[in-house]
């Protein structure tokens, strides 16, 4: 079992998460966070710490969240770790809750 | 930069044949918070191989104190329980966890709710100062299956008593209450049939479960978390939502479970 990044996150990054991960599994793209699926440990810390309410347990993923399991193993292979919570991006308010934010991802 | 501090193993204590606890060296580098947990390993096949365990051990101690489950055929436990003295761990360098007092608000008793593993944490926080500072009474109740479960059970009522700098708080503040379902003991019953049937508060002399005056921490299985959750909730007991949300309560799972 894992914890994925889903969709809220992309443009808003706010990496309130990263620091409370016990093993250091997120990895960082330009505008999106994502989590190792093999590094996980299932505790569950980061998801209540997303202020985009961004991170969802892999049972609990709706249809059309499914697609961010994939993702998430995906993207973690060409971005860094990220240990260190950071700054979010500059228009993370604005772009939180917006909807079809998959179309902007940058890998 | 390795996200590990490698430790040496001091000593191990093992309580019956399926569960065992150990304790290691402690880098001066580590801190962390009464209730925390890190990630515990061995390196297997090149590879660290780690698994969440609650610090047993206060902060305030110069080593660090494990407990853990014993699985003949779990990854990590298979070879965990057969660590000696001088075998070395990985440790991690990254503490975290929700069971601290700092996200409890204000109020008179602490009651500290666990099954099985899940009295790590709490080992750690009734050996805190600042929980009695915070807490009239801190009430610590343990479930187990078999009395040989009772992990620590001689340390809380003999030795912390008797110890230099605590045992006046623990004698005065501290209430152990452990209770035992598959054999004859003082107590015997479900942590959560203790709680609904009001016989936990009537046997430690305290008034039923308020949030107004109790706050509580619950470490367990995840149906044990569920059940003793739903219940505080039906008292109108609020949870701490995320780190740094002070609440009525706290809650974690204890982790390894193979």
């Amino acid at each position: 079992m894992t914890f994925v990044v889903t969709e809220n996150c992309i443009k808003c990054k706010y990496t309130d998460c990263v620091e409370v991960c016990p093993v250091d599994c997120f990895y960082e793209g330009p505008i999106f966070l994502v989590i190792h699926p093999d590094e996980c440990i299932d505790c569950a810390l980061c998801e209540p710490e997303c202020p985009a309410n961004a991170i969802v347990s892999e049972d609990e993923l709706t249809d059309g969240q499914q697609v961010f399991l994939k993702l998430n193993a995906e993207l973690v292979e060409l971005w860094p770790v990220i240990t260190e919570q950071k700054e979010p991006l500059p228009d993370a308010e604005e772009w939180d809750g917006q909807e079809e934010k998959l179309n902007f991802l940058e890998r | 930069m390795s996200a590990f501090n490698e430790e040496t193993v001091l000593d191990v204590k093992h309580w019956n044949d399926t569960l065992f606890s150990f304790k290691t060296t402690r880098s001066t580098s580590l801190k962390f918070h009464n209730g925390h947990f890190v990630m515990i390993g061995l390196e297997v096949d090149g590879k660290p191989l780690m698994r969440a365990y609650s610090v047993v051990s206060p902060n305030h101690e110069a080593t660090l104190e494990f407990l853990s489950i014993k699985v003949q055929d779990g990854p990590l436990t298979s070879r965990l329980q057969h660590l000696k003295p001088n075998d070395k761990v990985l440790v991690s360098k990254k503490p975290v966890g929700t069971l601290v007092t700092g996200d409890l608000s204000p109020a008179k008793n602490l009651y500290l709710f666990s099954t099985g593993t899940g009295l790590a944490p709490f080992m750690s926080i009734v050996r805190d100062f600042e929980t009695y500072e915070r807490f009239e009474k801190v009430i610590l109740v343990h479930g187990v299956r078999y009395k040989s479960e009772l992990a620590y059970q001689n340390y809380l009522t003999k030795q912390l008593p008797e110890d230099e700098y605590l045992g006046e708080y623990a004698k005065k503040q501290l209430i152990y209450y452990p209770t035992v379902t598959r054999e004859e003991f003082d107590n015997t019953g479900r942590l959560t049939d203790l709680i609904n049937s009001g016989k936990l508060c009537e046997d430690i002399g305290l008034p039923p479960l308020n949030p107004e005056t109790d706050r509580a921490m619950i470490c367990g299985s995840p149906a044990m978390l569920n059940d003793t959750c739903m219940i505080l909730n039906d008292l109108g007991f609020t949870a701490s939502g995320h780190t740094g949300d002070v609440a009525d309560y706290v809650i974690e799972r204890a982790f390894v479970e193979q």
